[in-house]
Protein backbone atom coordinates (compact mmCIF):
# COMPACT_ATOMS: atom_id res chain seq x y z
CA UNK A 1 0.00 0.00 0.00
CA UNK A 2 2.64 2.28 -0.45
CA UNK A 3 1.30 4.63 -2.61
CA UNK A 4 -2.00 4.77 -0.63
CA UNK A 5 -1.64 8.09 1.81
CA UNK A 6 -4.08 6.48 4.05
CA UNK A 7 -2.96 3.03 4.31
CA UNK A 8 0.61 3.87 4.72
CA UNK A 9 0.43 3.45 8.53
CA UNK A 10 3.22 4.34 10.53
CA UNK A 11 5.46 5.09 7.51
CA UNK A 12 3.13 8.31 6.74
CA UNK A 13 4.24 9.65 9.87
CA UNK A 14 8.17 8.97 9.37
CA UNK A 15 8.06 10.09 5.96
CA UNK A 16 5.43 13.22 6.43
CA UNK A 17 8.26 14.26 9.21
CA UNK A 18 11.36 14.01 6.57
CA UNK A 19 9.04 15.91 4.09
CA UNK A 20 8.78 18.71 6.72
CA UNK A 21 12.55 18.91 7.81
CA UNK A 22 13.31 19.32 3.84
CA UNK A 23 10.51 22.24 3.65
CA UNK A 24 12.55 23.70 6.46
CA UNK A 25 15.44 23.30 4.79
CA UNK A 26 14.33 25.14 1.57
CA UNK A 27 12.82 28.00 3.39
CA UNK A 28 15.40 28.12 5.90
CA UNK A 29 18.00 30.81 4.06
CA UNK A 30 15.03 32.50 2.39
CA UNK A 31 13.35 33.43 6.05
CA UNK A 32 16.93 34.01 7.63
CA UNK A 33 17.77 36.48 4.82
CA UNK A 34 14.72 38.30 5.35
CA UNK A 35 15.03 38.24 9.28
CA UNK A 36 18.47 39.66 9.28
CA UNK A 37 18.14 42.33 7.15
CA UNK A 38 16.31 44.14 9.74
CA UNK A 39 18.77 43.10 12.48
CA UNK A 40 21.47 45.60 13.87
CA UNK A 41 24.50 43.69 13.91
CA UNK A 42 26.85 44.68 11.26
CA UNK A 43 28.38 41.33 11.94
CA UNK A 44 25.21 39.43 10.95
CA UNK A 45 24.89 38.72 14.29
CA UNK A 46 21.67 36.53 15.14
CA UNK A 47 19.41 36.72 16.61
CA UNK A 48 20.10 40.23 16.27
CA UNK A 49 20.43 42.50 19.44
CA UNK A 50 18.06 45.08 17.95
CA UNK A 51 16.16 45.64 15.06
CA UNK A 52 16.30 48.53 12.28
CA UNK A 53 16.04 49.90 8.95
CA UNK A 54 19.06 51.16 8.35
CA UNK A 55 20.27 48.46 5.42
CA UNK A 56 17.38 49.46 3.56
CA UNK A 57 18.33 53.05 4.35
CA UNK A 58 21.28 52.50 3.41
CA UNK A 59 20.76 50.62 0.09
CA UNK A 60 18.21 53.40 -0.92
CA UNK A 61 21.11 56.22 -0.40
CA UNK A 62 23.36 54.47 -3.04
CA UNK A 63 22.16 54.89 -6.62
CA UNK A 64 24.12 52.30 -8.02
CA UNK A 65 21.92 49.59 -6.53
CA UNK A 66 18.65 51.33 -8.33
CA UNK A 67 20.71 51.83 -11.43
CA UNK A 68 21.85 48.11 -11.21
CA UNK A 69 18.33 46.88 -10.55
CA UNK A 70 16.82 49.13 -13.27
CA UNK A 71 19.98 47.80 -16.14
CA UNK A 72 18.51 44.21 -14.90
CA UNK A 73 15.00 44.82 -15.72
CA UNK A 74 15.72 46.64 -19.07
CA UNK A 75 17.83 43.87 -19.95
CA UNK A 76 14.98 41.34 -18.69
CA UNK A 77 12.61 43.02 -20.49
CA UNK A 78 13.94 43.22 -23.75
CA UNK A 79 15.22 39.43 -23.86
CA UNK A 80 12.26 38.03 -22.32
CA UNK A 81 10.21 39.93 -25.53
CA UNK A 82 13.14 38.59 -27.79
CA UNK A 83 13.02 35.39 -26.48
CA UNK A 84 9.40 34.93 -26.83
CA UNK A 85 8.46 36.07 -30.61
CA UNK A 86 11.51 33.58 -31.64
CA UNK A 87 10.51 30.73 -29.27
CA UNK A 88 7.01 31.02 -30.23
CA UNK A 89 7.52 30.51 -34.24
CA UNK A 90 10.33 28.05 -33.81
CA UNK A 91 7.56 26.19 -31.92
CA UNK A 92 5.76 26.34 -34.46
CA UNK A 93 8.14 24.71 -36.62
CA UNK A 94 8.97 22.37 -33.91
CA UNK A 95 6.12 20.51 -33.21
CA UNK A 96 4.07 21.00 -37.00
CA UNK A 97 6.76 21.00 -38.96
CA UNK A 98 7.37 17.75 -40.99
CA UNK A 99 10.97 18.00 -42.36
CA UNK A 100 14.17 16.41 -41.94
CA UNK A 101 16.29 17.02 -38.42
CA UNK A 102 13.21 18.26 -36.77
CA UNK A 103 14.68 16.56 -33.70
CA UNK A 104 18.03 17.42 -34.23
CA UNK A 105 17.03 21.08 -34.83
CA UNK A 106 15.20 21.12 -30.81
CA UNK A 107 18.23 19.87 -29.57
CA UNK A 108 20.60 22.51 -30.89
CA UNK A 109 17.70 25.15 -30.07
CA UNK A 110 17.48 23.81 -26.20
CA UNK A 111 21.60 23.37 -26.18
CA UNK A 112 22.07 26.82 -24.23
CA UNK A 113 20.09 25.58 -21.44
CA UNK A 114 23.11 22.32 -21.07
CA UNK A 115 25.82 23.95 -22.01
CA UNK A 116 27.55 25.50 -18.84
CA UNK A 117 27.34 28.82 -18.44
CA UNK A 118 30.62 29.23 -17.93
CA UNK A 119 31.62 27.96 -21.46
CA UNK A 120 28.57 30.50 -23.17
CA UNK A 121 30.34 33.23 -21.17
CA UNK A 122 33.32 33.29 -22.07
CA UNK A 123 32.75 32.43 -25.50
CA UNK A 124 30.52 35.29 -25.99
CA UNK A 125 32.37 37.61 -24.17
CA UNK A 126 36.00 36.94 -26.50
CA UNK A 127 33.12 37.39 -29.53
CA UNK A 128 31.50 40.22 -28.27
CA UNK A 129 35.13 41.99 -27.54
CA UNK A 130 36.06 40.91 -31.81
CA UNK A 131 32.68 42.68 -32.59
CA UNK A 132 32.50 45.44 -30.84
CA UNK A 133 29.61 44.44 -28.49
CA UNK A 134 31.36 44.25 -25.34
CA UNK A 135 29.99 45.55 -22.08
CA UNK A 136 26.82 46.99 -24.32
CA UNK A 137 23.20 46.67 -23.75
CA UNK A 138 22.62 45.29 -27.11
CA UNK A 139 25.56 42.69 -26.27
CA UNK A 140 24.01 41.79 -22.98
CA UNK A 141 20.22 41.66 -24.81
CA UNK A 142 21.79 39.13 -27.34
CA UNK A 143 23.59 37.01 -24.97
CA UNK A 144 20.46 36.79 -22.36
CA UNK A 145 18.20 36.04 -25.35
CA UNK A 146 20.35 33.34 -26.25
CA UNK A 147 20.59 31.31 -22.80
CA UNK A 148 16.24 32.50 -21.96
CA UNK A 149 15.09 30.82 -25.44
CA UNK A 150 15.14 26.91 -24.32
CA UNK A 151 12.77 28.72 -21.26
CA UNK A 152 10.35 30.19 -23.64
CA UNK A 153 10.10 26.74 -26.50
CA UNK A 154 10.02 24.58 -23.62
CA UNK A 155 6.58 25.81 -22.35
CA UNK A 156 5.21 26.78 -25.21
CA UNK A 157 6.14 24.15 -27.20
CA UNK A 158 4.15 21.28 -24.50
CA UNK A 159 0.97 23.94 -24.91
CA UNK A 160 1.22 23.72 -28.72
CA UNK A 161 1.31 19.80 -28.53
CA UNK A 162 -1.58 19.65 -26.54
CA UNK A 163 -3.77 22.08 -28.52
CA UNK A 164 -5.88 20.27 -31.04
CA UNK A 165 -4.83 21.16 -34.59
CA UNK A 166 -8.28 20.99 -36.13
CA UNK A 167 -9.93 23.76 -34.36
CA UNK A 168 -7.09 26.00 -36.31
CA UNK A 169 -8.35 24.48 -39.85
CA UNK A 170 -12.04 25.36 -39.05
CA UNK A 171 -10.96 28.58 -38.64
CA UNK A 172 -9.98 28.33 -41.81
CA UNK A 173 -12.49 26.34 -43.31
CA UNK A 174 -14.97 29.20 -41.91
CA UNK A 175 -12.98 32.00 -44.32
CA UNK A 176 -9.83 32.91 -41.86
CA UNK A 177 -7.02 33.31 -43.47
CA UNK A 178 -4.14 30.96 -42.18
CA UNK A 179 -2.42 33.78 -40.17
CA UNK A 180 -5.91 35.51 -38.47
CA UNK A 181 -6.45 31.40 -37.56
CA UNK A 182 -3.48 31.22 -35.83
CA UNK A 183 -3.57 35.22 -34.01
CA UNK A 184 -7.33 34.40 -33.26
CA UNK A 185 -8.20 30.83 -32.49
CA UNK A 186 -4.49 29.03 -31.66
CA UNK A 187 -2.53 32.08 -29.62
CA UNK A 188 -5.14 32.46 -27.25
CA UNK A 189 -5.54 28.88 -26.76
CA UNK A 190 -1.80 28.26 -25.77
CA UNK A 191 -1.93 31.97 -23.75
CA UNK A 192 -0.83 29.72 -20.53
CA UNK A 193 2.42 28.37 -22.48
CA UNK A 194 2.76 31.60 -23.86
CA UNK A 195 2.43 33.71 -20.60
CA UNK A 196 4.65 30.86 -18.98
CA UNK A 197 7.51 31.33 -21.64
CA UNK A 198 7.76 35.17 -20.47
CA UNK A 199 8.35 34.64 -16.75
CA UNK A 200 11.10 32.01 -17.32
CA UNK A 201 12.53 33.91 -20.13
CA UNK A 202 12.59 37.01 -17.68
CA UNK A 203 14.10 35.24 -14.85
CA UNK A 204 16.68 33.41 -16.79
CA UNK A 205 18.01 36.50 -17.66
CA UNK A 206 16.82 38.74 -14.21
CA UNK A 207 19.24 36.02 -12.32
CA UNK A 208 21.89 35.56 -14.44
CA UNK A 209 25.18 36.09 -13.46
CA UNK A 210 27.91 34.51 -15.53
CA UNK A 211 27.48 36.06 -18.61
CA UNK A 212 26.97 39.21 -16.86
CA UNK A 213 29.96 38.82 -14.58
CA UNK A 214 32.67 38.52 -17.87
CA UNK A 215 29.97 41.30 -19.75
CA UNK A 216 29.84 44.30 -17.32
CA UNK A 217 31.18 47.65 -17.53
CA UNK A 218 32.31 50.14 -14.61
CA UNK A 219 29.28 52.01 -16.50
CA UNK A 220 26.82 48.71 -17.31
CA UNK A 221 25.79 46.45 -14.91
CA UNK A 222 23.19 44.20 -13.69
CA UNK A 223 21.81 43.54 -10.29
CA UNK A 224 23.74 40.33 -9.89
CA UNK A 225 26.67 41.82 -10.89
CA UNK A 226 26.39 44.37 -8.15
CA UNK A 227 25.21 41.89 -5.62
CA UNK A 228 28.35 39.46 -6.65
CA UNK A 229 30.78 42.57 -6.40
CA UNK A 230 30.02 43.24 -3.06
CA UNK A 231 29.95 39.67 -1.79
CA UNK A 232 32.93 39.66 -2.60
CA UNK A 233 34.09 42.50 -0.55
CA UNK A 234 32.68 41.70 2.49
CA UNK A 235 29.24 40.07 3.61
CA UNK A 236 27.48 43.70 4.56
CA UNK A 237 23.85 43.49 6.05
CA UNK A 238 22.99 46.06 2.84
CA UNK A 239 23.06 42.97 0.63
CA UNK A 240 20.77 41.19 3.06
CA UNK A 241 18.29 44.64 2.64
CA UNK A 242 18.91 44.16 -1.41
CA UNK A 243 18.35 40.26 -1.56
CA UNK A 244 15.10 40.84 0.72
CA UNK A 245 13.70 42.48 -1.96
CA UNK A 246 14.36 39.98 -4.48
CA UNK A 247 12.41 37.36 -2.12
CA UNK A 248 9.57 40.17 -2.06
CA UNK A 249 9.82 40.47 -5.66
CA UNK A 250 9.87 36.90 -6.05
CA UNK A 251 7.04 36.20 -4.04
CA UNK A 252 4.64 38.49 -6.06
CA UNK A 253 5.69 37.08 -9.06
CA UNK A 254 4.57 33.49 -7.27
CA UNK A 255 1.35 35.20 -6.65
CA UNK A 256 0.72 37.06 -9.81
CA UNK A 257 1.55 33.95 -11.67
CA UNK A 258 -1.05 32.06 -10.06
CA UNK A 259 -3.70 34.43 -9.87
CA UNK A 260 -3.31 35.08 -14.01
CA UNK A 261 -2.79 30.96 -14.79
CA UNK A 262 -6.50 31.06 -12.84
CA UNK A 263 -7.95 33.92 -15.22
CA UNK A 264 -6.29 32.42 -18.16
CA UNK A 265 -7.73 28.62 -17.67
CA UNK A 266 -10.90 29.71 -17.19
CA UNK B 1 -18.18 14.61 -45.07
CA UNK B 2 -15.74 16.90 -42.83
CA UNK B 3 -12.56 14.65 -43.98
CA UNK B 4 -13.70 15.43 -47.84
CA UNK B 5 -13.58 18.56 -47.33
CA UNK B 6 -10.36 18.94 -45.82
CA UNK B 7 -8.69 16.40 -48.33
CA UNK B 8 -10.18 18.87 -51.14
CA UNK B 9 -8.56 21.90 -49.77
CA UNK B 10 -4.32 21.05 -49.79
CA UNK B 11 -3.87 24.43 -48.03
CA UNK B 12 -5.45 23.07 -44.78
CA UNK B 13 -2.99 19.97 -45.10
CA UNK B 14 -0.10 21.90 -45.52
CA UNK B 15 1.93 21.83 -42.05
CA UNK B 16 3.85 24.55 -41.01
CA UNK B 17 7.29 24.13 -42.67
CA UNK B 18 11.02 24.76 -41.22
CA UNK B 19 10.69 28.74 -41.89
CA UNK B 20 9.17 29.71 -38.30
CA UNK B 21 12.35 28.63 -37.03
CA UNK B 22 14.60 30.46 -38.91
CA UNK B 23 15.07 33.57 -36.48
CA UNK B 24 15.84 31.43 -33.46
CA UNK B 25 18.38 29.32 -35.93
CA UNK B 26 19.99 32.38 -36.77
CA UNK B 27 20.18 33.79 -33.46
CA UNK B 28 21.73 30.36 -31.70
CA UNK B 29 23.97 30.05 -34.91
CA UNK B 30 25.40 33.13 -34.65
CA UNK B 31 25.87 33.91 -31.09
CA UNK B 32 26.23 30.41 -29.86
CA UNK B 33 27.53 28.15 -32.47
CA UNK B 34 29.92 30.49 -34.16
CA UNK B 35 31.31 32.12 -30.59
CA UNK B 36 31.33 28.46 -29.04
CA UNK B 37 33.69 26.92 -31.81
CA UNK B 38 35.45 29.88 -31.97
CA UNK B 39 36.75 29.49 -28.75
CA UNK B 40 37.32 26.02 -28.94
CA UNK B 41 39.60 26.57 -31.80
CA UNK B 42 41.54 29.10 -29.55
CA UNK B 43 42.48 25.72 -27.21
CA UNK B 44 44.28 24.42 -30.38
CA UNK B 45 46.01 27.69 -31.69
CA UNK B 46 47.27 29.74 -28.79
CA UNK B 47 49.69 30.50 -27.79
CA UNK B 48 51.13 28.12 -30.86
CA UNK B 49 49.18 25.70 -33.19
CA UNK B 50 48.99 22.15 -31.24
CA UNK B 51 47.91 19.96 -28.52
CA UNK B 52 50.32 21.24 -25.96
CA UNK B 53 46.95 22.62 -23.87
CA UNK B 54 45.68 19.68 -23.42
CA UNK B 55 48.97 18.36 -22.44
CA UNK B 56 48.93 20.65 -19.56
CA UNK B 57 45.85 20.03 -18.47
CA UNK B 58 46.48 16.52 -18.20
CA UNK B 59 49.89 16.25 -17.55
CA UNK B 60 49.90 18.59 -14.27
CA UNK B 61 49.07 17.49 -11.01
CA UNK B 62 46.93 20.32 -9.96
CA UNK B 63 44.77 20.02 -12.68
CA UNK B 64 44.23 16.88 -12.24
CA UNK B 65 43.18 17.31 -8.71
CA UNK B 66 40.50 19.94 -9.95
CA UNK B 67 39.28 17.33 -12.74
CA UNK B 68 38.96 15.38 -9.67
CA UNK B 69 37.50 17.23 -7.16
CA UNK B 70 35.12 18.48 -9.63
CA UNK B 71 33.62 14.59 -9.88
CA UNK B 72 34.01 13.96 -6.33
CA UNK B 73 31.52 16.89 -5.91
CA UNK B 74 29.45 16.19 -8.72
CA UNK B 75 28.86 12.67 -7.13
CA UNK B 76 28.28 13.52 -3.15
CA UNK B 77 25.98 16.14 -4.72
CA UNK B 78 23.64 13.92 -6.90
CA UNK B 79 23.98 10.93 -4.41
CA UNK B 80 22.53 13.34 -1.42
CA UNK B 81 20.01 14.71 -3.35
CA UNK B 82 18.17 11.61 -4.86
CA UNK B 83 18.51 10.28 -0.99
CA UNK B 84 16.66 13.44 0.09
CA UNK B 85 14.76 14.02 -2.66
CA UNK B 86 12.85 10.54 -3.13
CA UNK B 87 11.17 10.52 0.02
CA UNK B 88 9.73 14.11 -0.04
CA UNK B 89 8.79 13.74 -4.42
CA UNK B 90 6.94 10.67 -3.08
CA UNK B 91 5.03 12.09 -0.08
CA UNK B 92 4.33 14.94 -2.38
CA UNK B 93 2.62 12.10 -4.93
CA UNK B 94 0.12 10.84 -2.69
CA UNK B 95 -0.21 13.75 0.09
CA UNK B 96 -3.82 15.69 0.01
CA UNK B 97 -3.63 18.35 -2.81
CA UNK B 98 -3.86 21.35 0.84
CA UNK B 99 -1.15 20.10 2.40
CA UNK B 100 0.78 19.31 -0.70
CA UNK B 101 0.39 22.61 -2.23
CA UNK B 102 2.47 23.97 0.52
CA UNK B 103 5.11 22.37 0.00
CA UNK B 104 5.14 22.70 -3.25
CA UNK B 105 4.79 26.37 -3.32
CA UNK B 106 8.06 26.16 -0.52
CA UNK B 107 10.01 24.25 -3.06
CA UNK B 108 9.08 27.42 -5.74
CA UNK B 109 10.09 30.11 -3.46
CA UNK B 110 13.03 28.54 -2.70
CA UNK B 111 13.72 27.98 -6.86
CA UNK B 112 13.14 31.18 -7.81
CA UNK B 113 15.33 32.92 -5.13
CA UNK B 114 17.74 34.68 -7.01
CA UNK B 115 20.60 32.34 -6.54
CA UNK B 116 23.33 34.94 -5.27
CA UNK B 117 20.80 35.77 -2.43
CA UNK B 118 20.66 31.80 -1.71
CA UNK B 119 23.99 31.22 -1.83
CA UNK B 120 24.31 34.34 0.03
CA UNK B 121 22.39 32.94 3.10
CA UNK B 122 24.27 30.01 2.78
CA UNK B 123 27.82 32.22 3.26
CA UNK B 124 26.30 33.78 6.53
CA UNK B 125 24.97 30.42 8.05
CA UNK B 126 27.99 28.36 7.43
CA UNK B 127 30.64 30.91 8.35
CA UNK B 128 32.71 29.93 11.74
CA UNK B 129 30.32 32.40 14.04
CA UNK B 130 27.48 31.77 12.23
CA UNK B 131 23.91 30.39 13.16
CA UNK B 132 24.53 26.74 12.75
CA UNK B 133 27.95 26.74 14.45
CA UNK B 134 26.98 28.74 17.39
CA UNK B 135 23.56 26.79 17.79
CA UNK B 136 25.57 23.05 17.86
CA UNK B 137 28.21 24.98 20.40
CA UNK B 138 25.36 26.16 22.57
CA UNK B 139 23.53 22.48 22.83
CA UNK B 140 27.18 21.03 23.47
CA UNK B 141 27.63 18.90 20.51
CA UNK B 142 30.49 20.39 19.61
CA UNK B 143 33.13 22.41 21.46
CA UNK B 144 35.25 24.59 18.30
CA UNK B 145 33.21 25.74 15.53
CA UNK B 146 33.35 23.34 12.46
CA UNK B 147 34.76 24.04 9.43
CA UNK B 148 31.65 24.66 7.35
CA UNK B 149 32.60 27.26 4.45
CA UNK B 150 35.42 27.57 1.94
CA UNK B 151 35.74 23.77 1.74
CA UNK B 152 34.20 21.29 -0.14
CA UNK B 153 31.67 20.78 2.62
CA UNK B 154 30.39 23.79 2.37
CA UNK B 155 29.91 23.88 -1.42
CA UNK B 156 28.22 20.37 -0.66
CA UNK B 157 25.41 21.76 1.16
CA UNK B 158 25.16 24.90 -0.86
CA UNK B 159 24.57 22.39 -4.15
CA UNK B 160 22.54 20.12 -3.06
CA UNK B 161 20.10 23.48 -1.90
CA UNK B 162 19.90 24.00 -5.32
CA UNK B 163 19.82 20.93 -6.70
CA UNK B 164 16.68 19.94 -4.96
CA UNK B 165 13.83 20.91 -6.53
CA UNK B 166 15.38 20.14 -9.80
CA UNK B 167 15.36 15.94 -8.56
CA UNK B 168 11.89 16.47 -6.71
CA UNK B 169 9.99 17.92 -9.53
CA UNK B 170 10.15 15.55 -12.15
CA UNK B 171 10.38 12.67 -9.47
CA UNK B 172 6.86 13.90 -8.48
CA UNK B 173 5.61 13.11 -12.17
CA UNK B 174 7.31 9.85 -12.51
CA UNK B 175 6.19 8.69 -8.98
CA UNK B 176 2.14 10.00 -10.31
CA UNK B 177 2.22 7.79 -13.45
CA UNK B 178 3.04 4.58 -11.57
CA UNK B 179 -0.58 2.69 -10.91
CA UNK B 180 -0.87 2.68 -7.11
CA UNK B 181 -2.64 -1.12 -8.06
CA UNK B 182 0.55 -3.23 -8.52
CA UNK B 183 1.62 -1.87 -4.97
CA UNK B 184 -1.69 -3.19 -4.02
CA UNK B 185 -1.67 -6.90 -5.43
CA UNK B 186 2.26 -7.05 -4.09
CA UNK B 187 0.53 -6.68 -0.69
CA UNK B 188 -2.44 -8.78 -1.47
CA UNK B 189 0.38 -11.55 -2.94
CA UNK B 190 1.75 -10.70 0.86
CA UNK B 191 4.95 -8.86 0.20
CA UNK B 192 6.14 -7.33 3.08
CA UNK B 193 6.42 -3.10 2.68
CA UNK B 194 10.18 -3.25 2.25
CA UNK B 195 9.82 -6.00 -0.54
CA UNK B 196 7.41 -4.06 -2.08
CA UNK B 197 9.37 -0.91 -2.02
CA UNK B 198 12.28 -2.73 -3.34
CA UNK B 199 11.15 -4.92 -5.92
CA UNK B 200 8.36 -2.52 -7.16
CA UNK B 201 8.26 1.06 -5.98
CA UNK B 202 12.15 1.43 -6.36
CA UNK B 203 12.49 -0.45 -10.03
CA UNK B 204 9.11 1.35 -11.29
CA UNK B 205 10.80 4.74 -10.50
CA UNK B 206 13.96 4.04 -11.84
CA UNK B 207 13.87 6.30 -14.71
CA UNK B 208 12.91 9.22 -12.88
CA UNK B 209 15.78 8.93 -10.65
CA UNK B 210 18.13 8.25 -13.50
CA UNK B 211 16.97 11.19 -15.32
CA UNK B 212 16.93 13.57 -13.10
CA UNK B 213 20.09 12.29 -11.19
CA UNK B 214 21.93 12.92 -14.65
CA UNK B 215 20.47 16.67 -14.95
CA UNK B 216 21.91 16.96 -11.35
CA UNK B 217 25.04 15.48 -12.21
CA UNK B 218 25.45 17.47 -15.47
CA UNK B 219 24.40 20.86 -13.52
CA UNK B 220 26.70 20.42 -10.58
CA UNK B 221 30.24 20.05 -12.82
CA UNK B 222 29.30 22.50 -14.35
CA UNK B 223 28.31 24.86 -12.00
CA UNK B 224 30.41 28.17 -11.01
CA UNK B 225 28.61 30.67 -8.80
CA UNK B 226 27.95 28.54 -5.38
CA UNK B 227 31.32 26.59 -5.67
CA UNK B 228 33.03 29.98 -6.34
CA UNK B 229 31.34 31.54 -3.33
CA UNK B 230 31.51 28.70 -0.32
CA UNK B 231 34.35 26.44 -1.50
CA UNK B 232 37.66 27.13 -0.89
CA UNK B 233 40.59 27.87 -2.87
CA UNK B 234 42.85 25.36 -2.36
CA UNK B 235 40.00 23.12 -3.79
CA UNK B 236 38.72 24.65 -6.49
CA UNK B 237 35.99 23.09 -9.33
CA UNK B 238 36.40 23.48 -13.25
CA UNK B 239 34.33 26.32 -13.95
CA UNK B 240 35.62 28.51 -11.20
CA UNK B 241 39.02 27.53 -13.04
CA UNK B 242 38.09 27.72 -16.38
CA UNK B 243 37.46 31.34 -15.38
CA UNK B 244 39.99 32.10 -13.40
CA UNK B 245 42.30 31.12 -16.22
CA UNK B 246 40.63 33.84 -18.75
CA UNK B 247 39.59 36.54 -16.13
CA UNK B 248 43.02 36.75 -14.17
CA UNK B 249 45.39 34.82 -15.93
CA UNK B 250 44.78 35.99 -19.62
CA UNK B 251 45.38 32.36 -20.77
CA UNK B 252 42.67 31.81 -23.43
CA UNK B 253 44.23 29.00 -24.64
CA UNK B 254 44.35 26.72 -21.72
CA UNK B 255 41.07 28.50 -20.45
CA UNK B 256 39.39 27.26 -23.61
CA UNK B 257 41.38 24.00 -23.97
CA UNK B 258 39.45 23.41 -19.99
CA UNK B 259 36.49 24.84 -21.46
CA UNK B 260 36.24 22.36 -24.24
CA UNK B 261 37.18 19.05 -21.93
CA UNK B 262 34.11 20.45 -19.72
CA UNK B 263 31.91 20.86 -22.75
CA UNK B 264 32.63 17.30 -24.48
CA UNK B 265 31.97 15.79 -21.13
CA UNK B 266 28.94 17.93 -20.57
CA UNK B 267 27.26 16.86 -24.18
CA UNK B 268 28.11 13.09 -23.79
CA UNK B 269 25.90 12.82 -20.41
CA UNK B 270 23.03 14.78 -22.20
CA UNK B 271 23.10 12.55 -25.28
CA UNK B 272 22.65 9.67 -22.69
CA UNK B 273 19.96 11.33 -21.20
CA UNK B 274 17.89 12.29 -23.76
CA UNK B 275 18.36 8.43 -24.72
CA UNK B 276 17.23 7.53 -21.48
CA UNK B 277 13.85 9.88 -21.87
CA UNK B 278 13.77 10.69 -25.16
CA UNK B 279 13.75 14.17 -26.20
CA UNK B 280 9.87 14.47 -25.59
CA UNK B 281 9.90 13.44 -22.08
CA UNK B 282 12.99 15.99 -21.10
CA UNK B 283 11.14 19.02 -23.21
CA UNK B 284 7.86 18.44 -21.72
CA UNK B 285 9.47 18.84 -18.11
CA UNK B 286 8.63 22.32 -17.09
Amino acid sequence: MLLDYDRLGWLRAALLGFTGLVAAFLLLPVVFIVLLSFGSSRWLAFPPPSWTLKWYEELFADPAWLEAALTSARIATMAAILAVVIGLLASFALVRGQFRGRNTLRGLLLTPMVLPVVVFAIAIYAFFLRIGLGGTTAGFVIAHTVLALPFAIIPITAALEGFDKTIEDAAIVCGASPFEAKLRVTLPAIKIGIFSAAIFAFLASWDEVVVAIFMASPTLQTLPVKIWGSLRQDLSPVIAAASSLLVLLTLSLMIVTALIRRKLSK
Amino acid sequence: MSGNLLHRQPILRRPDGVGGALPALTLITLFFVVPVVALLLRSVTEPVPGLQNYATLFGDGTYARVFLNTFLVATVVTAVTVIVAFPVAWMLAIMPPALGSIVFGIIILSMWTNLLTRTYAWMVLLQRTGVINRTLMDIGLISQPLPLINNLTGVTIGMVYIMLPFMILPLVGTLRAIDPMTLRAAALCGASPFDAFRRILLPLSLPGIAAGGLMVFVMSLGYFVTPTLLGGTSNMMLAAMIAQMIQSLLNWGLGSAAAFILLLVTMALYALQLRLVGAKRMTGGI
